[in-house]
């Protein structure tokens, strides 16, 4: 069981979401960046999927009541249990009474704190994540304040032990901010050149991005005409483009169905990299082949996999 | 030229889109229905999730386990069957009681060249069809509306429509599960619950069945 001491102002309990509810119209949620929080979970001796909490916005501290694995994964913050600085991408090990305090969020939006056997809240339609839109889901479907307590699962697994560090070579650097996508469904609703422009051009994150959408200024992109299309399903990593030509990249709240063009679609191993960059942060957009991602996707896959067989004794 | 029907496009890396036509009715939406429910049945286990719309039909599913190429392949037998008759397929009936007092029912009147009255009528008066769910988890797109009735959206989108209320759009008619922003027309109210969490199936209404609005005192 841990305390929470300080709330920063963003902070709830997510796993990977759910699965076979976008018929219903409930996107898939969970954890903005789900390759910090499978990590840290695997440092811990959790399956990927396991309920940690996802932090942003501010600092602020936790107390252990009882002892306990953690790992810290995500964004980087100045983060120290009592007064022993606490590195990224960590195993540790906590006793009870020990308290662990986050700084401010130095490089990456969305900080993730992952404890043996996973935060135990129930379960809703299968998953613990926390969908905020509605208030349900996660911690009684809201954020965590200074005051609430949470417990965790039980587990007999080891994890890794303290003081093993993800190798760099599988840890996810968020400096660079290219973004490799595929074509998108409505690709062909805009002119080559247009399409050229939007793979040309230096997007900004815009203030209004948040876990349903990030919203990106730049030049306009616009279909050859405004076309209204019968709403359509949408996923996560989606890039649509409204009437004013500003796109949307749909997130893990976002709807899971649209009906503005959609010209690329971000493919998944990268949108750990989107989700982690804050408003202002310029991004840009490179074209790759569907045959491509699918690798990408698997190799990130076996990196995972990898974690998990280095942590195993 | 006449292009295979359905045809198929990644939706990323981890999903595929099957679009069976361009316009929207209500044959198209019953044909693209009894094809989900036919992959459901299917029970792919490389099938993570799948969503039918107006056009189309959407699966997801984890690119560690099958490429594009490989499931189209397996979908296409399955997507590509005769469209069975109505009657024969398994939609529910559902009846929405809704108090007409929304804040738009003047306008739309007053828009559409009837009394509120008449608009309550026209309204309640028919059964729709759910052609998708979607924008918020519970919300259905609700077709077709009396053409009497048919409005674009309003100008400025309100940045909050209360959960319950009942509102048209378009050709489209609908009920807002959740406090969202929205631009459609209210013109009522119901206290029945579109998505409920708790349960197995959360959302009241599915794909292909149809919905009537009752009118009852305010």
């Amino acid at each position: 069981m841990i305390t929470i001491v300080t709330a920063p102002p963003f902070l709830c309990v997510q796993d990977l979401g759910w699965q076979g509810y976008r018929a219903s119209g409930l996107p898939p949620g969970g954890a903005m960046d789900r390759y910090a929080l499978s990590q840290g979970n695997i440092l811990v001796g959790n399956l990927p999927n396991a309920a940690g909490l996802e932090w942003a916005l501010g600092s602020g501290s936790i107390r252990f009541e009882e002892r306990s694995r953690f790992a810290v994964t995500g964004a980087v913050a100045e983060c120290a249990l009592n007064n022993t600085p606490v590195a990224a991408g960590q195993a540790y090990a906590a006793e009870a009474g020990d308290v662990l305090t986050v700084g401010r969020l130095l490089i990456g939006r969305f900080l993730y704190l992952a404890f043996r056997g996973g935060v135990d809240v129930p379960q809703v339609l299968g998953a613990r994540a926390t969908y905020l839109r509605a208030g349900f889901g996660g911690f009684h479907g809201r954020r965590l304040r200074g005051g609430d307590w949470v417990r965790f699962l039980p587990s007999d697994a080891s994890g890794a032990a303290p003081g093993f560090q993800i190798p760099a070579e599988l840890r996810l650097g968020y400096e660079d901010t290219t973004l490799r996508a595929v074509e998108g469904p409505q690709r062909r609703l805009f002119d080559d050149a247009v399409s050229q422009e939007f793979l040309e051009a230096t997007f900004v994150v815009a203030a209004a991005s948040d876990r349903m959408g990030y919203r990106l200024d730049g030049p306009a992109i616009r279909p050859r005409q405004t076309a209204t299309l019968p709403s359509e399903p949408a996923c996560p990593g989606a890039v649509q483009i409204p009437d004013d030509g500003s796109p949307i990249v749909l997130m893990m709240d976002g709807p899971t169905v649209g009906g503005y063009p959609k010209i690329a679609v971000v493919i998944s191993a990268d949108l750990p990299k989107l989700a982690q960059c804050t408003p202002g942060r310029t991004i840009r957009f490179r074209l790759v082949g569907l045959e491509d991602a699918q690798k990408i996707y698997r190799r990130q896959a076996v990196q995972l996999h990898t974690l998990r067989q280095l942590t195993q004794p | 030229m006449t292009i295979d029907l359905p045809w198929f496009a990644p939706l990323g890396d981890s999903a595929i889109t099957a679009t069976f036509g361009t316009e929207i009715s209500a044959e198209l939406s019953e044909r693209i229905r009894q094809a989900a429910d036919r992959l459901r049945r299917a029970n792919l286990p490389t099938v993570q999730d799948l969503v039918p719309a107006y056009t189309t039909l959407t699966v997801y599913y984890d690119p560690l386990h099958i490429g594009f190429a490989e499931l189209a392949g397996r979908l296409r037998p399955l997507l590509d069957a005769p469209v069975l008759p109505d009657a024969l397929s398994t939609w529910r009936e559902v009846r929405i009681p809704v108090r007409y007092d929304g804040p738009d029912l003047n306008e739309v009147a007053r828009l559409s060249g009837l009394s509120p009255f008449e608009v309550v009528e026209r309204h309640s008066s028919r059964w729709y069809r759910v052609y998708l769910l979607g924008f918020v988890p519970g919300f259905a797109y609700l077709g077709d509306l009396d053409p009497r009735l048919v409005l674009p959206r309003r100008g400025a989108p309100r940045k909050v429509v209360p959960a319950g209320s009942v509102a048209i759009a378009g050709a489209q008619t609908g009920v807002y599960p959740l406090n969202t922003p929205g631009g459609w027309h209210l013109i009522g109210r119901t206290n029945t619950v579109l998505f409920d969490p708790e349960l197995s199936e959360p959302a009241l209404l599915r794909v292909g069945d149809r919905v009537r609005f009752d009118a009852v005192d305010a």
